[in-house]
């Protein structure tokens, strides 16, 4: 009995964290904190669905970018339509998912580091094509350009935005822990750790991969629309841009990449560094770029990595392995 | 017969400048030949030495390619100290590893570029960059021209270098069994580091032909990481006459789809090449 009521305690903190995310707009808060934690939902978002692909599934998808301007297109060529944004943000992530689909054939042929290339010519050409298309005609941003407006926002506010993200973020939570706990999940790290070996076992490969590779496009491609519909506008060089990547990727390799926990922690950190870097916008790329080059050197198994070791063999000694471990490198940088 | 005229300059451009693609894809294929590692910084290394050259011509006076005197050595120990301090360290850990770390320095190395040059798009102006000259019908711009004449040059060098240097066939060796090179005595991290070394050379190279053709600003780099790939993959990893052709292809294939689409239609049309290449033979064209 003891135990059971203990193992619900860490269950009823997340349920009241969760409430009382949901509940922020509703108090006098501010406008930028609101701000703030949409940017934390989308980008663990973005976390949660890279995790899915290059942590659980060994799946190094450079394609993020693909997944989130298509859905961000979509929902706005819809409202443009007159579908209302909601049914867009949802219309985009099954656009997402169907993209996932179709290129899934030819990029599941290239193997490791074809397939992380292959992917990351996709958004490339995404943008090519987008600067193009002209898909609904007049009233554009500006001077013909490829560059849409989001219609049928009026009456939308920060607050409709936040919890859009908040609900989004929350799903893609609770995918990761629904398919680590599953059948799925352990076919998936088995596919991770050698696939050739669990294709023996009577893992269908290519199915597992097809699957995660949809439900990271379809999480991805809704998180996309959502920041579409609080940016307001689309264009295709943003919209398709290799920052996409790189804020999926950092945030997963800050907090620890294949690891479920990792994203959260490391999404804060990106959060943090995207609205502090924002005032040295010049030298932003600089500093992120360095602290993905230290992590990856010093701590390749991220923050939460780092925390499992120290609990598992005592912060003491880990941390004095840690140390000598930096020792040995410095002293001796050419045994290594 | 008049249309097909009009096809003769863009044909013969575009066969052209794709020897500066051959230039660039050589510099990638060659690390991945050896370490297995895609180098995603490997465009943006490649448009760094395109700012070198711009700085050694606009306040030094020293023409771009008599650069490549001083550049071409000043790279190679470049790449040796990146290769032994970032690099081998994360390929020690996992493909993975390396590969998120060459993407942190790409990152790095074009926010550097910003900061030091301005995200303002420059080029390479010397006395023969608007020459041209004339066959038959076809004018063809001078640049364009070299970069054909750099390719030739430099596949032959290091065709010759892996087939007859100690070090070359080491090279070799190690991309074909790194395992079997190992027990043969070759030191595979002291080969990664040359083969690394070579590849920050060929960049330099390929910087100095790519400033003398094309504009080029910081983020220039991805484009020219992408085309780089999409060479390698029409011709196949790990062969040197593919990758020639490969560069040839695409030079010829961007040109055209310039001519017959507009601008936009410029990168488009090699890039989904690419793809569907690569959907009906994963391996390249001329890859084994």
């Amino acid at each position: 009995m003891q135990r059971t009521l203990r193992g619900y305690i860490p269950m009823a903190l997340i349920g009241l964290t969760v409430l009382m995310l949901a509940l922020l707009p509703t108090i006098d808060i501010s406008q930028i904190w609101l701000l703030y934690i949409f940017h934390f939902f989308i980008f663990l978002t973005l976390a949660n669905g890279w995790n899915l692909l290059a942590g659980f599934s060994g799946l190094l998808a450079l394609c993020p970018a693909a997944f989130i301007g298509l859905a961000g297109y979509t929902m706005t060529i819809l409202t443009w339509l007159k579908i209302p944004f909601y049914v867009g943000i949802l219309a985009g992530g099954i656009v997402a998912a169907l993209f996932a689909i179709l290129i899934s054939r030819s990029v599941f042929r290239m193997r490791g580091i074809y397939f992380a290339i292959g992917t990351l010519v996709l958004p490339e050409i995404l943008r090519l094509l987008f600067l193009r298309w002209r898909p609904v005609g007049g009233g554009q941003l500006h001077g013909g350009g490829a560059g849409y407006m989001v219609k049928g926002l009026t009456g939308i506010t920060m607050q409709n935005t936040y919890w859009l993200g908040l609900a989004i973020g929350l799903a893609s939570v609770i995918i990761i822990a629904i398919i680590l706990r599953s059948k799925f999940g352990l076919g998936l790290a088995a596919i991770r750790d050698n696939d050739a070996s669990a294709s023996s076992s009577g893992i269908n490969v290519f199915r597992l991969k097809l699957y995660s590779f949809i439900i990271a496009g379809f999480v991805m491609g809704v998180a996309g629309a959502i920041f579409y519909t609080y940016q307001g506008f689309i264009e295709p060089t943003s919209a398709f841009n290799i920052k996409w990547l790189m804020t999926a990727m950092l945030a997963t390799v800050i907090g620890g990449k294949g690891l479920e926990e990792g994203p959260l922690v490391g999404t804060i950190v990106v959060v943090i560094l995207h609205f502090q870097l924002s005032r040295y916008a010049n030298i932003s790329l600089l500093i992120q770029g360095i602290i993905l080059v230290i992590i990856m050197l010093a701590v390749p198994q991220g923050i939460t990595g780092l925390i499992r070791d120290f609990r598992k063999e005592g912060g003491l000694r880990a941390l004095r392995r840690l140390t000598q471990k930096r020792i040995k490198l410095i002293t001796n940088p050419r045994k290594d | 017969m008049d249309s097909l005229a009009d096809l003769a300059t863009p044909i013969t451009m575009g066969i052209l400048y794709g020897g500066l693609y051959v230039v660039i894809a050589l510099g990638l294929s060659l690390v991945f030949g050896v370490m297995k590692v895609i180098n995603v910084a490997h465009g943006d290394m490649v448009v760094l030495g395109s700012y070198i050259a711009f700085v050694a011509s606009t306040s030094l006076g020293i023409d771009p390619i008599l650069w490549l005197v001083l550049g071409i050595p000043l790279f190679f120990i470049l790449g040796i100290v990146i290769q032994r301090f970032f690099l081998y360290r994360a390929f020690k850990m996992s493909a993975d590893a390396a590969l998120i770390i060459a993407f942190g320095l790409g990152l790095i190395i074009q926010n550097a570029e910003q900061l030091a040059w301005t995200p303002l798009s420059r080029s390479l102006q010397t006395s023969y960059s608007l020459k041209s000259f004339q066959i038959g019908e076809v004018y063809i711009p001078l640049v364009y021209l070299l970069d054909f004449i750099a390719a030739l040059i430099i596949i032959l060098i290091i065709h010759q270098f892996l087939k007859r240097t100690y070090l070359g066939q080491a090279i070799t060796a190690a991309s074909q069994d790194r395992q079997t090179a190992e027990l043969m005595g070759i030191n595979p991290a002291r080969v990664y580091q040359i083969a690394f070394g070579i590849s920050m050379a060929l960049a330099a190279v390929g910087g100095v032909f790519l400033g003398l053709t094309f504009p080029f600003t910081p983020t220039s780099g991805v484009s020219f990481l992408i085309i780089a790939f999409g060479v390698i993959i029409l011709g196949g990893l790990g062969s040197m006459t593919g990758t020639f052709i490969g560069g040839l292809i695409f030079g010829l294939s961007q040109s055209l789809g310039g001519t017959f689409l507009g601008p936009t239609g410029q990168l488009l049309v090699p890039f989904v090449m690419v793809i569907v290449i690569l959907t009906i033979r994963p391996q390249g064209l001329f890859g084994r």
